[in-house]
C-alpha cells in the first residue's frame, strides 16, 4: 500500500486557534445567511429532507449550522482507496503525504516551448512515466486532454481513461462533465480498481448539474471523492486570504453535507486549487506566494475538521518553460503545503497552468517530491543520531567520519540524492558534456520508457470490457448529439472504429 | 454648470463610484443635458481608464470598477436617447457572451470594457449563453460582430456549435465572429470557422476594428 511520506512533526500553523474559530464561524454564517445555488433538483430534495432552507425556484439552499457540523464530523479522518495492483492502494490521512500529477491540455515542444496536441504515443509515454515514478502515488484525470487524430471533444477524456487503465495500475480520477464519469467509473469497476469521483465547485457559491451528479455516482458506487475548489481570489473570491478561505469552505462544505447525507461516513477529501488573480491580464496567477498563504490557512482549517486536503496549486506555474521560475513556483507551494498538513500534493508534470505538461517535467518534479519527502521525515534526535560518543571518539583533526559504520548507516538515511540534478564538480561537468538537469531527466525518461512494464497488464477480458464501454459511450454521445456526423466520420476512419 | 456635470460624471467613472454615476446621469437628464454628450463624456473617462490599464498603470479591478460605474449610468442615458429619438454614432455593434456551460466572466468583462472605450456599442449577454440567445441578440441589435468567450476545454466546442447554428439560420454571413478565452487557440478558431482570434484583450479590440474595416 502507498502511504507516501510520513510527516514526523506537528503541522505548521500560520494563524491562531482564535483566528481559525473566526474563519469557521464566518463559514457557518455564509452558509446560513446566503447559502449556495444548486442547479440539481435531486440534490435540492436531499437538502430539503435534511431541514435545509431550500427555495426550489431560485435553487438557493441555506444550511443550519448544526447540520454542517454534524456532517463534517461524519466524514472520516483517513481512508483507503483500492488500486488494481495492491501495492498502489492508497491511504489518505492526516500525517501521510501522497503525490500525484497536475494535467496539461497539451504537451510542449522542448525546443520552441510552444504547446501542441500530443500524439497517442506521447500520451501513453507520459502515463508510463507517471506509472513508473515511485513517488507518484496515483494519477489525476487526463494527464493530457486526449491526443491527435480527431477524437471528438466529449470522447477525449474517456479515451484517456482507457489509456490510463491499459498503461498504469495506479488509481485515477473521474471528471464529471457531460456524464463522462458514468463511463469511466464503469471502466474502473470492470478492471477492479476504485476511481476518485470528482465534483467541482463553481465560484462563487454555485453548483452545476453534472458536478453535483458526481456525488450521487460516488454514493451509488461507494467511491472516494476528491472535491475540487478553484476560485481565483480577487476575481471569484475575496482578495484577502482569510476571506478567500471562508469562501472555499462555504463552497466545499455543501458537497460534504450532500455526500454524508447520501452515505454517512463517505470517503471525502477536499482539493484546493484556489489561485490569485493576475490583475494585469485576468489570468490566474499560478505559483504566486498568495497561493501558498491560502494553502497553509486552508490546511489549518481542514485539519481541524479532520478531512484530508489536497493541494492542487503546487503543480501549475506561470512559466512557459522548464526554467528557474518554474522551479521556484513549484517548490515553494509544495513545500509550504506539505509542512502545513496537506495529505496530497498535486505537483507532477504540469508546466504552464493547465495548458502544458511533459514527462521530463514529471521526472524533474520527482526530485522535488523526494526532497520534500525527506524533509517531512524530519530529524531523529535519539542517542544514536546525537552521536555524542562518536564525536568524542573521532576528536579533532586528523580524525574524520568517512570510515565509520555510523556514517555508512546514517548518510543514506539523512541525505536525499536527486536523480536528475547536476551534482558534479566543475571538472566532472566539463567532461560529462556540460549536462543540465533537463538532459539527465531525458536520460531517465529514455530508461523508463525502454524498461518499464505495466504490472499486471490488463487481461483479455478486461481489455474487451474497456472496448465495450468505449463503444457504449460513443453510441450514447452520438445519440445525444455530442458527436456530430462530421466528427464521427473522422473519428471512425482514423481510429478504425 | 454643464461642464461641471460632465466632469463629475467622468470623475465618478474614474473613481469607480456607481451610485454617483447613476445619480449624476439622472440629474443631467433632468437638466435636459444632451444625452449623447453624456455618453461621450463617459466614453472619454472609460478610455482613460482603458489606456491606463494598457500602460500597466491601472489594474483589472480598476477597469472593472470603472465599467460598473459606466454600466450604472448607461441605461438611464440610453432611455433618454431612445425617448428623444437621437442617434448614437459608434464604430459598430458587438454582441458578447460566454458560451453555454461556461460561467467565466472576467476575460469577457475586460473585452467589453475595452471595446466600449474604443467606441463600439457593446451588448454583454453575460455567461452561460446558448446559441439561440446569441442568435436572438444578433437580430435584435443588428450586430456587426459576435464575440464569444470560453475558458474551459470542455466548453470550447460550444463556439463551433453556435457558428453552425448561425449557418443553419442563414445568419453566419451577416456577422463577423471573433472568439477568445483560455481554452481557445488560433488553430481552433480557424477549425471552427471563426473570423478572428486574439489571446489578449487589447489585441481583441484591434481585431474588432480590423474585422469591420475601421
Amino acid at each position: 500500500m502507498s502511504r507516501g511520506f510520513i510527516r514526523n512533526f506537528p503541522a505548521f500553523k500560520l494563524l491562531s486557534d482564535e483566528n481559525i474559530d473566526q474563519i469557521h464561524r464566518g463559514t457557518l454564517d455564509v452558509l446560513q445567511k446566503t447559502g449556495v445555488t444548486v442547479y440539481n433538483d435531486k440534490a435540492l430534495k436531499v437538502f430539503k429532507n435534511a431541514d435545509c432552507d431550500v427555495d426550489f425556484d431560485s435553487k438557493r439552499v441555506k444550511f443550519p449550522p448544526g447540520l454542517v457540523e454534524e456532517c463534517l464530523r461524519k466524514a472520516p479522518t483517513s481512508f483507503r482507496v483500492k488500486a488494481r495492483n495492491q501495492k498502489h492502494d492508497l491511504l489518505l490521512g492526516p500525517n501521510n503525504v501522497l503525490f500525484f500529477n497536475f494535467p496539461g491540455t497539451d504537451t510542449v515542444d522542448l525546443n520552441t516551448w510552444e504547446p501542441r496536441t500530443p500524439t497517442e504515443q506521447e500520451h501513453i509515454d507520459l502515463i508510463k512515466v507517471l506509472d513508473a515514478l515511485e513517488n507518484v502515488h496515483f494519477l489525476n484525470a487526463y494527464p493530457y486532454f486526449g491526443f491527435s487524430g480527431g477524437i471528438p471533444e466529449v470522447m477525449k477524456e474517456i479515451e484517456g481513461v482507457a489509456l490510463r487503465m491499459r498503461n498504469s495500475t495506479k488509481v485515477t480520477v473521474a471528471i464529471a462533465n457531460n456524464d463522462i464519469d458514468r463511463f469511466t467509473i464503469k471502466m474502473a469497476k470492470s478492471i477492479g480498481t476504485e476511481i476518485f469521483a470528482n465534483p467541482n465547485t463553481s465560484s462563487p457559491l454555485t453548483y452545476y448539474t453534472d458536478q453535483v451528479n458526481a456525488c450521487f455516482l460516488a454514493a451509488e458506487y461507494d467511491l472516494p471523492s476528491m472535491i475540487w475548489e478553484g476560485a481565483t481570489y480577487g476575481g471569484t473570491a475575496p482578495a484577502s486570504t482569510s476571506g478567500a478561505v471562508i469562501l472555499s469552505n462555504a463552497e466545499l462544505i455543501p458537497y460534504i453535507v450532500l455526500m454524508q447525507l447520501l452515505k454517512p461516513g463517505a470517503r471525502v477529501s477536499v482539493a484546493n486549487l484556489v489561485l490569485a488573480q493576475n490583475m494585469g491580464n485576468g489570468a490566474p496567477a499560478f505559483g504566486e506566494i498568495g497561493v501558498s498563504l491560502h494553502n497553509v490557512v486552508f490546511n489549518q482549517v481542514w485539519r481541524r475538521y479532520g478531512i484530508p486536503t489536497v493541494s492542487s496549486s503546487c503543480g501549475p506555474t506561470s512559466s512557459k518553460r522548464i526554467d528557474f521560475q518554474n522551479g521556484y513556483q513549484k517548490m515553494m507551494p509544495t513545500l509550504l503545503s506539505a509542512i502545513s498538513g496537506s495529505s496530497v500534493l498535486q505537483l507532477y508534470s504540469s508546466i504552464y497552468g493547465e495548458i502544458t505538461a511533459h514527462p521530463i517535467q514529471a521526472i524533474l518534479d520527482d526530485d522535488i517530491a523526494g526532497m520534500i519527502g525527506r524533509f517531512l521525515e524530519g530529524v531523529d534526535a535519539g542517542d544514536e543520531a546525537l552521536a555524542i560518543d562518536l564525536i568524542n571518539e573521532v576528536g579533532p583533526i586528523p580524525g574524520h567520519y568517512l570510515g565509520k559504520a555510523h556514517t555508512r548507516k546514517w548518510w543514506k538515511k539523512e541525505q536525499f540524492a536527486p536523480k536528475s540534478a547536476d551534482r558534479l564538480t566543475y571538472p566532472e561537468w566539463l567532461k560529462a558534456d556540460k549536462k543540465s538537469c533537463i538532459e539527465y531527466a531525458m536520460d531517465r525518461m529514455e530508461k523508463i520508457l525502454s524498461t518499464h512494464k505495466v504490472d499486471p497488464p490488463l487481461t483479455e477480458k478486461q481489455e474487451s470490457d474497456i472496448e465495450d464501454i468505449l463503444s457504449e459511450a460513443r453510441s450514447y454521445y452520438r445519440e445525444n448529439g455530442l458527436i456530430s456526423d462530421e466528427e464521427w466520420d473522422v473519428y471512425k476512419k482514423n481510429f478504425k472504429i | 454648470m454643464n461642464n461641471d456635470i460632465f466632469e463629475d460624471l467622468k470623475k465618478a467613472i474614474k473613481e469607480y463610484d456607481t451610485e454617483a454615476a447613476a445619480s449624476l446621469a439622472k440629474k443631467a437628464i433632468g437638466e435636459k443635458i444632451e444625452p449623447l454628450k453624456l455618453l461621450d463624456a463617459m466614453t472619454v473617462a472609460i478610455r482613460e481608464v482603458g489606456d491606463g490599464f494598457g500602460r500597466g498603470e491601472l489594474w483589472l479591478p480598476d477597469l472593472v470598477g470603472a465599467a460598473d460605474a459606466m454600466s450604472a449610468a448607461t441605461p438611464i442615458i440610453e432611455e433618454e436617447i431612445k425617448r428623444i429619438g437621437a442617434k448614437r454614432e459608434s464604430l459598430g455593434t458587438i454582441v458578447v457572451g460566454t458560451v453555454f456551460g461556461d460561467i467565466h466572466s472576467i476575460g469577457k468583462t475586460m473585452i467589453c470594457t475595452l471595446l466600449t472605450a474604443e467606441g463600439f456599442k457593446v451588448h454583454d449577454l453575460g455567461i452561460n449563453i446558448k446559441a439561440e440567445q446569441f442568435l436572438e441578440a444578433i437580430k435584435k441589435y443588428n450586430a456587426d460582430i459576435l464575440a464569444m468567450s470560453a475558458l474551459m476545454t470542455m466548453t470550447a466546442p460550444e463556439q463551433r456549435k453556435v457558428i453552425k447554428f448561425l449557418e443553419n439560420e442563414n445568419l453566419r454571413e451577416k456577422v463577423k465572429i471573433m472568439v477568445g478565452g483560455g481554452a481557445i487557440t488560433e488553430e481552433f478558431s480557424k477549425n471552427i470557422g471563426a473570423d478572428g482570434y486574439d489571446p489578449t484583450a487589447p489585441g481583441a479590440v484591434k481585431l474588432a476594428r480590423q474585422l469591420i474595416g475601421k
